[in-house]
């Protein structure tokens, strides 16, 4: 690809073409839009963390206190805390399931074995139903009496029934289950691309040296997938640190407040309890994870460099 | 001979993962659409019953007929319509500038069009709401639609980007030699050899607003202009536990239209996916 980059950009000729033959107006609707919708909102909601306003009324002052009241109190710190618990055990368990049905699908188109596609398909179907109505469906799975589908399994091994929804650790549980079955699809489909462009030689080396399945895997295959894995968990975050729509639709953030990941508590400190500044400073919280994050990904993907 | 029987247990085992990884990501999927087709007596059968013994085709009827199910796959229809012409208006030309020209700002250009692609939706749609109700502009398609747009624009951009980078720059000297101008370059070249990237980003575009859920949430209170992922919260929060047949019916009603387009395209789908994700 780099080659094309020195014959790249043909002569700019001056006069009155030189409008289209500078970017910018190229540039121009994607600037507009994005200040619009992105700038705009960022610098408003950073200025409405330092007011008392509210949803409802006009007037607010600025002052300190949504942010001295948000440290101050152990419930932020326990929503902070479900949703590292939701993030890490919904990412963790992404990539792991993801890694090993890319492996087991590539396993599978070696020995032209049938039906990977179908594999495949059924995974990313998961991930292409909207969160919504994945909450709806695991809501209805996750029915507690003996007619749901999940309690009746459990009936039938002579079990008690499980509260899935209601008890709170389990609430949590049952969120991050339905999670990882919407986002496996996403680590699996990025690593499966990354494992088609290991070089098929060093593998073959491998198998030559003497070394078995288990060392190909974990010695030679993993470490070369490192630099991918990390770009995939470092996306996959960021998108689980924005849940929303999944567990509104599930949970709505219940039983009590045992399932309210920081997105969800957004919405409701602004639209529920109309706390507009408090909602805001914990936006700005949310918004620093984020571009955290994304400083992390830039760096890693500046060290991997152009190639 | 036993290195034979090695692979046959391979496979075997293999198999057998396939078969356990298919029921696990499309079980969900049956069940809800087995309670879509049971009677109410039958939600409440147990052990719960795997197909249903009658099918309760008017489930479907009840619901279409009773719920603004067809307004809302309507009011989804319109606005992922439009959704993807004004992002592929935009991105179409960004992405060309930020593959063929060479200028100094390009790469915090890029970087900063990433970034806005991790910004959570809920964080962006609060400020909006309040500009949007001060210009009382709650419930208005074209600005709905505009945020539809912008949440989906860093990734358009990116993938065409890459996707244009692949295009030879011979093709665009040949055609400056014939006296052709850039905007005739894009409309006669670079569009048609685009093609396949430019339907895959539609798809994804496309799968990606039917699903958009915030952002209407928010910017919405008119429940006639609400589309299906609203719209069917709004069905859950409203329906009694009795009628989840019905719920069910609204959820499959509201998912097939994706289905459909993933699993036909579904080969571009992952062909855009891993371009565009693993190098942007």
């Amino acid at each position: 690809m780099s080659n094309f980059q020195s014959v790249k950009s043909p002569k700019i000729k001056p006069g009155k073409r030189a409008f289209v033959n500078s970017p910018f107006p190229w540039l121009l609707p994607l600037g507009l839009i994005l200040t619009f919708v992105f700038v705009y909102p960022i610098f408003e909601i950073i200025r409405l963390s330092f007011t008392d306003a509210s949803l409802l009324g006009a007037d607010y002052s600025y002052t300190t206190e949504s942010y001295g009241r948000l440290f101050g109190h152990s419930e932020f710190f326990s929503m902070l805390l479900i949703t590292a618990i939701f993030v890490s055990f919904s990412v963790v368990f992404q990539l792991f399931f993801g890694f090993i049905i890319a492996f087991l699908i590539d396993q599978g188109q070696k020995l032209d074995l049938k039906g990977t596609v179908i594999v495949r398909t059924s995974v990313l179907t998961a991930w292409a139903i909207p969160g919504v109505i994945i909450g709806i469906i695991w809501r209805v799975m996750y029915t507690e009496t003996e007619v749901g589908i999940f309690n009746s399994l459990v009936g039938m091994v002579g079990m008690d029934l499980i509260p899935f929804l209601s008890d709170p650790t389990i609430a949590l549980i049952s969120v991050i289950v339905a999670n990882v079955w919407r986002g496996t699809a996403f680590s699996m489909i990025l690593i499966y691309a990354a494992i088609q462009t290991l070089p098929n030689d060093v593998m073959e080396a491998a198998k030559i040296d003497g070394a078995n399945g288990l060392q190909r895997l974990f010695k030679v295959m993993l470490p070369m997938l490192a630099p991918i894995i990390l770009v995939t968990l470092i996306i996959i975050s960021i998108d689980t640190f924005n849940t929303f729509d999944m567990v509104m639709a599930l949970t709505g953030g219940g039983p009590g407040q045992s399932t309210e990941v920081i997105a969800l508590s957004i919405y409701t400190t602004i639209f529920r309890e109309f706390n507009l500044g408090q909602g805001a400073a914990t936006s700005v919280v949310l918004l620093s994870i984020n571009v955290i994050m994304t400083l992390v990904y830039l760096k890693i993907l500046g060290r991997q460099g152009e190639k | 001979m036993s290195h034979h029987n090695k692979t046959l247990v391979k496979k075997i085992g293999i198999y057998f993962s396939y078969a356990v990884i298919t029921l696990f990501f499309l079980f969900p999927l049956l069940w809800i659409i087995s309670m879509s087709f049971k009677t109410s007596q039958e939600l409440f059968a147990i052990p719960p019953t795997l197909i249903p013994e009658t099918f309760a085709i008017e489930n479907y009827r009840y619901v279409l007929e009773t719920t603004g199910v067809v307004n809302y796959l309507k009011n989804s229809a319109i606005i992922v319509f439009f959704t993807v012409i004004f992002t592929l208006l935009v991105s179409v030309p960004a992405a060309y500038a930020l593959s063929r020209f060479k200028f100094k700002l390009k790469v915090p250009i890029l970087i900063t069009v990433l970034m806005t692609q991790m910004i959570s939706a809920v964080v962006i749609s609060i400020p909006l709401y309040r500009l949007f109700s001060n210009w009382n502009l709650l419930n208005n398609y074209i600005v709905l639609i505009i945020v539809y747009v912008s949440v989906v624009l860093p990734l358009a951009t990116w993938f065409l980007k890459g996707y244009f980078d692949t295009i030879p720059a011979v093709l665009d000297e040949a055609a400056t030699i014939d006296g052709a101008n850039r905007w005739q370059f894009i409309t006669k070249i670079l569009f048609p050899t685009s093609m396949p990237g430019i339907v895959s980003v539609t798809i994804l575009v496309a799968v990606q607003s039917w699903s958009q859920f915030v952002i209407p949430f928010i910017l919405l209170d008119d429940e006639s202009l609400y589309p299906v992922s609203v719209g069917v919260m709004n069905l859950q929060s409203t329906q009694q536990a009795v009628t989840t047949h019905y719920l069910a019916a609204g959820s499959v009603i509201s998912v097939i239209p994706v289905i459909i387009l993933f699993v036909v395209f579904q080969r571009l789908i992952v062909g855009a996916l891993t371009s565009g994700a693993v190098k942007g």
